[in-house]
Order: C-alpha cells, then sequence, then structure tokens
C-alpha cells in the first residue's frame, strides 16, 4: 500500500509524454508495455513491480497491433496503471492488468478521436502546400503530435494521481472470487491477442508450424522460446529458398504473368 | 545528364532523412492517413533538389500528399525511391503502387515475427524480475531504428531498378516471416496463456482425481490454452467479432468461473 506523490505524478505525465510521442510516431517502440512498465516502477522506486507487470502486460498485448491504421487499446495506459494499481493497492499484477483496461480504452477512443479530428488539418496542409509554406507545413505536423503528447500526460496525471483514492478504494473492497477472477483473466488474456495475430497470419500452410511451435514449447522445458524460434527460422529459411528456386523456374516459363497477389501470408 | 541529376542528395542528406522518416505519422488521420507526415520528412530535400523553387516544391508538395499507408520503419526505403526519381522527375504514382507492397513486408518482419520473438524473450526475463528483460527489447529496437538509414540509402540507390527488386521479392519475404511468426506464435501460446481447472474428483476417503493434472494433461499439455486461443481466432476471423468485445467476454467468464471454482 502506497501513495502516489505529486513529484511521482508529474514525473509519470512526463514519461507519458515520450513513449506517447513514441507510440504516435511509431519509432523506437518504447512506448511497448514492457518498457513503459519498467519506467513506471523506476519513477515509483518499486523497479521490481514494473518488471513482473511488464512481461504480463507486454505479452497480454502482443496481438494488438497498430497496424493498417487500425487503433488497439492503448498499451502505454494499460502499461502505467498496471504497475501504478498493482503498486498503490498491493494487489497482484495479474490482477491489476485487468483492472487498468478501462483505462486502457479510454485512450484508445481519445486517439481514434484524433484519427477523425484530424482528418481537418488536411484543408490547411493542402492550402500550405499550394503556396509552397514549408515552415507553416512542418508547425502543422507538429502542433498534431504536440496534441497528441501533452493529452498522453494529462490523462496519465488524472489517473495516477488524482483517481489513487477512489481506486485503492475500489480494490479493497473487491472480494476474494472477483480478484481471482481478474488474476484468471490476465492469464487467459493473452489468447485474445495471439487469436489476433493468428487472425492475420494464419492460413491453412502456415498450420503446420502452429503445431510445431506449440509442441516443442508445450514439451521442450525451457526459459525463454529462443529454441521455438531457431526451429521456425530453419523453416522459414527452407521455405525462402524453395520459393526462390521455384519462382525461377516460373519465370522461366512465362516471363511475365502480370500482377502478383501480395496478400499472401499477411 | 543522367549522371550530373542522379546524386543532389550526399550520404549526410540521406542519414539526415532516415531520421526524418521517424515524422511519417505526425498528422496521421482518417483522411489521406499519412500523407502529411510523409511530406513534411521530405520536405528539406525538396527544396535541395528543386534548388528552392518554390513553384516546383510547391507542386512537389501537392503531389505528395496524396493518400499513403505503409510501415513506418521501412518507410525511409519508399522516401529515398521517391527522392531519387524526383530528381529526374518521373514519380507520379509511384508511392500509390508501393506502399502496399512495403507495408505487407514490414508489418510481417516488425509486428508478426520481430515483436512475438523478443516480446516472448524480452517477458521471460522481466516476469523473474530481471532488468535484462527491457534492456534487450530496448536494444533491439534501436537497431530497428537505426536501419532505417540502410533502407533509406538503399531506396536512393536502387531508384527504378528497386521496384522491381520489391515486386519480386516481396511475397517470398512475407511467406518466411510469417512461417517464423506462426511457430513462435506457438510457442508462445504454450507458454504464456494460463488456464488451470481446480476441480478435483474424490474417488476415496485420501485419493482424489485433479481433473487438470490427472486428465487434461494425461491428453495433452496445454490444450484448453491452444483451444481458447483458436476459439479467439474463430471469432476474430470468422465472425469478425471486435477484439474489445472478447476481452470483455473473457473478463466476465474468468470471474465467473473464478465464483464457482471451476478456475
Amino acid at each position: 500500500m502506497h501513495s502516489i506523490t505529486l513529484l511521482q505524478g508529474i514525473l509519470l505525465a512526463i514519461m507519458a509524454m515520450i513513449v506517447g510521442f513514441d507510440f504516435w510516431l511509431e519509432g523506437l517502440y518504447i512506448f511497448r508495455p514492457i518498457i513503459v512498465c519498467t519506467l513506471t516502477g523506476a519513477i515509483l522506486g518499486d523497479i521490481t513491480t514494473g518488471l513482473i507487470a511488464g512481461g504480463l502486460t507486454e505479452l497480454a498485448f502482443a496481438g494488438l497491433t497498430p497496424v493498417g491504421g487500425t487503433q488497439p487499446p492503448n498499451p502505454i495506459l494499460a502499461g502505467i496503471m498496471t504497475t501504478v494499481i498493482a503498486y498503490t493497492t498491493g494487489a497482484d499484477v495479474k490482477a491489476t492488468i485487468g483492472l487498468a483496461l478501462p483505462f486502457s480504452f479510454l485512450m484508445q477512443y481519445v486517439i481514434l478521436f484524433y484519427y477523425s479530428a484530424f482528418s481537418v488539418f488536411m484543408n490547411k496542409a493542402d492550402k500550405y502546400a499550394e503556396e509552397g509554406d514549408t515552415a507553416a507545413f512542418t508547425r502543422l505536423n507538429i502542433t498534431t503530435t504536440l496534441i497528441v503528447g501533452i493529452t498522453y500526460g494529462v490523462i496519465v496525471f488524472l489517473c495516477t494521481y488524482v483517481a489513487q483514492e477512489p481506486m485503492r478504494t475500489l480494490v479493497e473492497s473487491m472480494p476474494e472470487w472477483l480478484k481471482h477472477g481478474f488474476e484468471i483473466a490476465g492469464g487467459i488474456l493473452p489468447a485474445v491477442g495471439f487469436g489476433l495475430l493468428l487472425r492475420v497470419m494464419l492460413k491453412i500452410e502456415y498450420v503446420p508450424f502452429l503445431i510445431i511451435g506449440f509442441l516443442v514449447a508445450s514439451f521442450v522445458q525451457f526459459t525463454n522460446l529462443l529454441p521455438v524460434a531457431l526451429i521456425g527460422a530453419a523453416f522459414a529459411l527452407y521455405g525462402y529458398v524453395n520459393d526462390k528456386n521455384k519462382a525461377q523456374v516460373v519465370n522461366v516459363v512465362n516471363s511475365n504473368q502480370g500482377r502478383e497477389d501480395y496478400e499472401d501470408g499477411i | 545528364m543522367k549522371t550530373e541529376s542522379n546524386n543532389k542528395l550526399t550520404k549526410k542528406d540521406l542519414r539526415k532523412l532516415a531520421f526524418r522518416s521517424v515524422l511519417l505519422q505526425a498528422s496521421f488521420n482518417y483522411e489521406r492517413m499519412q500523407a502529411a507526415g510523409w511530406t513534411c520528412a521530405l520536405l528539406p530535400f525538396l527544396k535541395k533538389i528543386h534548388n528552392n523553387d518554390k513553384e516546383k516544391v510547391s507542386q512537389s508538395m501537392k503531389d505528395n500528399l496524396e493518400f499513403i499507408n505503409t510501415n513506418p520503419t521501412l518507410v525511409g526505403f519508399l522516401m529515398g525511391l521517391v527522392l531519387s526519381l524526383e530528381e529526374k522527375s518521373l514519380i507520379k504514382g509511384l508511392k500509390v503502387a508501393l506502399f502496399g507492397p512495403l507495408a505487407g513486408i514490414g508489418d510481417a518482419l516488425l509486428w508478426f515475427t520481430l515483436l512475438p520473438i523478443v516480446a516472448g524473450i524480452s517477458a521471460s526475463f522481466a516476469s523473474q524480475g530481471s532488468i535484462v528483460g527491457p534492456i534487450l527489447f530496448f536494444g533491439v529496437y534501436v537497431c530497428v531504428f537505426l536501419s532505417r538509414i540502410i533502407w533509406t540509402s538503399a531506396g536512393y540507390k536502387l531508384g527504378v531498378k528497386a521496384i522491381d527488386i520489391l515486386k519480386e521479392n516481396s511475397k517470398s519475404i512475407s511467406k518466411a516471416a510469417t512461417t517464423l511468426g506462426v511457430t513462435v506464435i506457438g510457442g508462445l501460446i504454450a507458454s504464456y496463456v494460463h488456464i488451470t481447472l481446480l476441480p478435483s474428483i474424490s474417488i476415496s476417503a485420501d485419493h482424489a482425481i485433479s481433473l487438470q493434472t490427472d486428465f487434461v494433461d494425461k491428453i495433452l499439455p496445454n490444450i484448453l490454452p491452444m483451444g481458447y486461443t483458436l476459439l479467439m481466432f474463430y471469432f476474430l476471423k470468422k465472425k469478425n467479432v471486435n477484439p474489445t468485445i472478447l476481452i470483455l467476454v473473457t473478463f466476465a467468464l474468468a470471474i465467473l468461473l473464478s465464483l464457482l471454482g471451476v478456475l
């Protein structure tokens, strides 16, 4: 049981702004929960909780990717709130990952709002392009990014510093079976993420590899997934070389068959 | 004639372009997605190529403001390519033709192959309270970021040749990446989805059969995690259920089964 000091609240807000910029621009991937949770833990002076929360939240969010302009539940708010709630209430991170989800959804919808709202700026962009005004054009892009970053800072400050008391009361009033339920849900949640990854990737020709990866990890007891990754790499290389050889043959047969299908696989 | 127009951008310019490519999503929106950020990243180089001729820069800005949505890490390749062709003023429509294949390769490699692997390995360290986890993760993604320099100068140097290379290889690379990714996801399901049945059936006063260890695990370990993941996959793919709903249903189910003492 701890409280968040004003200083910690401010530091969390600044951290959220920085990783918020990064999520918006998709640059260094420091917006992923494993980094966000660790930084949150460091700010709160409890890095171990941060690391454990990071490991868990990262995997729960593995499949929730912003590919193709879709917006997943927000990994930053999930990371910060999972760690903060565990720290302030003393609850297990497996349970707090569930309590953090509403915050994650909230930020997801804020970003979705900006995706729509920023369409308005495109008129301005067209106007600046017409005038060849590069300075104004750059300012426009910086403005939108700043709006997003500041929003992260404000929301995180409100969620962590201002709302900590009601949050603790809520967690303390939860019965044991409910807390246990949240813990279980935290353990199952990665299934949704993996299901999302498979939705994009799993075609019938890849099913054998799913089975092999699953069996290897089930029966070979090892602390990390590197052996599975190496087996996957072996199959990938084998398939790639085969594919190349086949493509060469096809190329000789008919040197140009028009459009290719890029949708294969992904 | 070719040689004099070919090298307006120096090595230093290309490195700067690689770093500026991070602006791609600066004003992301549903109307034209990454178009404004894309144009913004190119501005200093458009000015240089057109020798600050305001009219030409303006025309080029308007051309570049067309819709684009591609992978942010690999976009430098397309930026380099477009700029090398801008110097010979023969681009129209090229960006539109190529951002799709590039997004396919980039998303396959980065989001669906690299992320599950790096996340899986670094999370296994972090879960044990080891700082190695986030450091490893960060290190890998700094390298990924720096790789932008390679893609950018490759795109610029290859010029038109790049189009054929991209078209020829995007399919094979995506396939290989998907194979690797799917294998790792199989492993992730076994390692990180936890469903354990609690009930046991007592057959005598001091002997009981645990539903999990004596029954389910005897059939196949981790069969419940795999089953539930495939169920999620089914709802997402075949029924087009929103992931948020699946998350909420998973929570409701977990709490209900906890209350009943099943999980």
